[in-house]
């Protein structure tokens, strides 16, 4: 049973690791097809226009894109699977009647919600050809606030739940969630409008074909960690080590 | 078998444990944000090498 903190940081390497991998891998199968067909926009766009964004090619090529695509979603896995371990080591509060894996799955769904489905919902992702380079700290900042407040929701929640435990089960779960609804609606709406058009000459499959690709990825990357951390910290999933805790 | 709450509060969070935190989110800083606050002018060459990931994982690019 992983009852310190340096087993469940290893553990949490080891879930972001793989689900890491799996996102990589998705992106590589999918989402590199619409990125592919969005940068013939782009080229097509700099060979009307001459001068351009050509200098990209140049730096790093296409192939080594490609494999640093795979390489940023096992890496970013890796660290989230860090961040997730130690926040499911303090988070004590996070359904104290569940099962660990119930727990960490709960956890990963919470956090891709704020993290990834949140900023997904207010500022859908884009293909390469779509950002203005102007407003790119701009968008960075609002891109960031909006994962910052999903996280204060979720925060929130785990808090409130925590104060309501004089509710059955179901009529806490559904306070919780209507608070975490209301309090989502007003980021949606206090946060301004994503400020760049999407241009003319991008197609609008080819851009959805995109943001689905995208959301693929981030769930697979973070329901992934929830569900391969928990069958490590469940001690259900090895069943010998339940018999010998029950005997103790 | 133990309850499950009792294996959690069983968990000794040691201090480093936010460091270890911080470090996890500096990575993901460098790998999907980097645009040369940090890095100077390496910065574009890993951020041409992660390019495709950036835009794959719903980061705001140029």
């Amino acid at each position: 049973m992983t009852t310190t903190y340096q087993g469940l940081a290893l553990r949490g390497l080891a879930a972001g690791g793989i689900a890491g991998l799996a996102s990589g891998l998705v992106g590589l199968f999918v989402t590199e097809i619409p990125i592919r067909a969005a940068l013939l926009v782009e080229e097509s766009r700099a060979a009307t226009e001459g001068a351009g964004h050509s200098h990209e090619e140049a730096l790093v090529s296409r192939p080594m894109q490609v494999l640093g695509g795979v390489l940023a979603a096992v890496i970013v896995g890796l660290a989230i699977g860090l961040v997730f371990a130690t926040a499911y080591a303090m988070a004590r509060r996070w359904f104290a009647d569940g099962t660990p894996f119930h727990r960490s799955l709960t956890l990963a769904v919470a956090v891709f919600g704020a993290a990834a489905f949140l900023p997904w919902v207010k500022y859908p992702a884009n293909p390469p050809a779509v950002g203005d380079p102007e407003t790119v700290n701009y968008r960075t900042v609002l891109y960031l606030g909006v994962i910052a407040a999903g996280l204060l929701i979720v925060y929130g929640a785990s808090w409130l739940a925590s104060r309501l435990t004089h509710l059955t089960a179901p009529g806490r779960t559904t306070a919780v969630l209507l608070a975490a609804v209301a309090a989502t609606a007003v980021v949606l709406l206090a946060f301004p409008a994503p400020p760049d058009a999407i241009p003319a000459d991008m197609p609008v499959a080819v851009l959805w074909q995109f943001r689905l690709s995208s959301l693929a990825q981030t769930a697979t990357l973070y329901v992934g960690i929830g569900v391969v951390f928990g069958l490590l910290v469940d001690p259900a999933t090895r069943k010998t080590e339940v018999k010998a805790s029950a005997a103790a | 078998m133990t309850s499950p709450a009792a294996h959690l509060s069983a968990v000794q969070v040691p201090r480093w444990a936010f460091a270890v935190a911080l470090l996890g989110l500096l990575i993901t800083y460098l790998v999907l944000q980097e645009n040369g606050l940090a890095l100077g002018a390496a910065s574009e060459t890993l951020h041409e090498f992660f390019h495709d990931g950036r835009h794959a994982l719903g980061v705001p690019c140029h």
